[in-house]
């Protein structure tokens, strides 16, 4: 077994609300989270808005500290930061990148200053020669060159995914080892989506780094990686390698997530939704298997305790009483 | 087929009037709906597909206007029908589903007055008959009566969308626009929505416009597709024969931009590039700066037409017949 980049184990993350109405009460966005990801492995969470994707890579950044459970990266267990060395050595090693390619990149900011940031927080250039060789380096990476042309611009000159292009380079340029990527495409035009999903693999492959891609699009995580875990309402209730999780996917939402995505091939004659309303509030989550309520197989055990997540052999693992 | 039709957009050229200049964002648009038929268009953000949507509703705003051509829909030109008369035919003959459920809604009004609102701007009708339409609309969609009482904040995001398809469908008019309606939601909600309209469409056997940029779904769900580059239509035909085969360079490109969920892995190209200003769109096809395939002539004269290929299909490719 090659060495892991990124371990959870139970991690927990609850947002306590304050308004009067739900005074004492919580969001319940991550429980029991665990799943490791290989030094330059891929993989994908999916999940619907609401399922505790963006808040599994933001504990992941440390953008906020977890509850409780553990984390380790690269081998090192992730204790509270005591000095801004400590913290700044972490955000070296693991990076986000946003989702909004708009809304991330400081419109009053040219591309040249944005992205000379990191270099000069992470003090990695030596000099003005090098810090441009580098900002050239990194521009041409991602596919914009010529490198001058676009450090003079600033990011409403720019196209969503030359943006998004942007983004991508910033968050390289620290060499990080692990890239968080927070539905990198979704906002971007069909067009150009492929575009960008491809430089990143080639990124991928170049840097050695590992990857988790959050996305909704199954299609899309079958394409960018090879293992994949399926989130709903802030817990994970299927993971495995990618094709057999999308060829036989055992968990019933997962196999609900399946049947809704669309598929060209499958023509007008496909199978309607077995499973019927939305995801549950976070703030009183179903007792259970958070799924039991809108489960077309769920027994009364379901809603009594919530299901371990069960090794299944072959890397899969299933949060499910019944298969 | 001809009798059956049911909308024939003619030659319409739109847009907006800017400090810069003129875009024409729909420029020189033809297609025609039957009755009871699932029209889908797809294209990328700013190419035009929303204008045409709003051009045919004639809810275009002040900065923008119709230039020429026709919008023929039950014998009537829209496209030039004074104000008033468009007013009477809106909502009950046509009517539109707006992309963001969250902002088309009024806050501060429950769902009822919303939907009640409706039937009395466009038919005379007591409030209790408008109440019992509203209601039975509602249970139309899923969403049980006592809903009514409701205010938006209070309903999830696809329960909203479902009430702004209650909405559009309370007058029961022959032709629905849908632009975008499910962009804002998730895959399962979005595919309940899905499910909801075509069994509304078989029941109801209205006729639907359906806009969005997500191909992979428009392919499953419609009858006839019509593809939007730069303002232009660039291809149409059948759903099934348009995805098996597409003609036009930039509907092969988009058949290669999503991943699929069955078959072998293969890399895919997507398309290079981005789409040009339509404030100066250039000479030739519009999209030979990105085309694969583009040769000189491609970039000179006017943009191609589209040309009919045979079986209901047309293509808007000068080297169409020459590329496999």
């Amino acid at each position: 077994m090659s060495a892991m980049a990124l371990e959870l184990d139970g991690v927990v993350k609850h947002f306590p609300l304050r308004s009067l109405a739900n005074y004492g009460k919580a969001v319940h966005a991550m429980d029991d989270v665990g799943f490791g990801l290989e030094a330059g492995g891929s993989m994908a969470l999916v999940g619907e808005s609401g399922s505790g994707k963006t808040t599994t890579a933001s504990v992941i950044a440390r953008l906020y500290e977890r509850d409780s459970g553990g984390l380790v990266v690269d081998g090192e267990p992730a204790r509270p930061f005591r000095s801004r060395k400590e913290s700044l050595a972490y955000k070296k090693k693991v990076q986000l990148i946003f989702q909004d390619p708009f809304g991330s990149l400081n419109p009053t900011h040219t591309i040249r200053s944005i992205l000379e940031r990191p270099f000069l927080i992470h003090g990695l250039a030596n000099g003005k020669a090098d810090l441009d060789a580098r900002l050239n380096d990194a521009l041409e990476q991602v596919g914009l060159s010529p490198a001058a042309e676009y450090l003079r611009r600033f990011p409403h000159e720019l196209s969503g995914g030359q943006r998004q292009r942007v983004n991508i380079a910033r968050t390289f340029a620290v060499e990080p080892s692990i890239v968080l990527a927070d539905e990198p495409t979704s906002m971007l035009d069909v067009s150009i989506r492929m575009g960008v999903m491809n430089m990143m693999l080639d990124l991928k492959e170049k840097k050695g780094v590992s990857y988790l891609y959050i996305t909704h699009d199954l299609a899309g995580a079958r394409y960018m990686c090879g293992t994949i875990a399926v989130m709903y309402a802030g817990m994970i209730m299927e993971i495995g390698p990618t094709e057999a999780v999308i060829a036989d996917a055992l968990h019933p939402y997962v196999r609900l997530l399946k049947s809704a995505s669309p598929s060209p091939e499958s023509g007008p004659a496909r199978a309607r939704l077995e499973a019927k309303g939305e995801i549950p509030s976070l703030i009183d989550p179903p007792s259970g298997c958070r799924f039991h309520p809108r489960c077309p197989f769920a027994k009364p055990l379901c809603s009594e305790a919530v299901p371990e997540l069960r090794d299944l052999g072959g890397g899969r693992r299933v949060r499910c009483v019944l298969p | 087929m001809a009798d059956s039709t049911m909308l024939e957009v003619r030659n319409l050229k739109a847009g907006y009037g800017t400090r810069k200049g003129f875009v024409r964002a729909v420029d020189d648009v033809s297609f025609s709906l039957g009755r009871g038929e699932f029209l889908g268009i797809a294209g990328e953000s700013g190419c035009g597909k929303s204008t045409l949507a709003y051009a045919i509703m004639r809810l275009l705003r002040d900065n923008a206007r119709i230039e020429s051509g026709s919008v023929l829909f039950k014998d009537r030109d829209f496209a030039t029908m004074p104000a008033a008369d468009v007013e009477a035919h809106r909502w009950t003959d046509m009517a539109m589903v707006f992309q963001s459920a969250m902002s088309a809604l009024n806050p501060v009004l429950s769902i009822g007055e919303q939907l009640t609102d409706a039937v009395h701007a466009h038919r005379k009708a007591s409030a209790a008959e408008a109440q019992e339409l509203a209601a039975e609309m509602l249970s139309l969609v899923d969403i049980n009566a006592d809903r009514l009482k409701s205010y938006p904040h209070q309903l999830s995001g696809g329960m909203k969308q479902r009430v702004m398809i209650a909405m559009a469908l309370i007058l029961k008019p022959d032709l629905l626009i849908m632009d975008e309606p499910t962009t804002a939601l998730d895959v399962v909600v979005q595919r309940s929505i899905i499910e909801k309209i075509e069994d509304l469409r078989s029941s109801l056997g209205f006729s639907v416009i359906f806009i969005t940029h997500d191909l992979s779904l428009l392919v499953e769900i419609s009858d006839a597709l019509a593809i939007m580059y730069a303002g232009e239509i660039v291809e149409r035909g059948p759903a099934g024969a348009l995805f098996s085969d597409p003609r036009h360079p930039y509907t092969r490109g988009l058949m290669a931009s999503f991943p699929s969920l069955t078959g072998p892995l293969v890399r895919m190209g997507g398309i290079e590039g981005s789409a040009p200003d339509l404030l100066a769109p250039p000479p030739g096809c519009r999209f030979s700066a990105r085309c694969p395939f583009a040769e000189q002539g491609c970039r000179e004269g006017p943009s191609p037409a589209l040309r009919p290929l045979g079986g209901d299909r047309f293509c808007a490719c000068a080297l169409e017949g020459r590329l496999r």
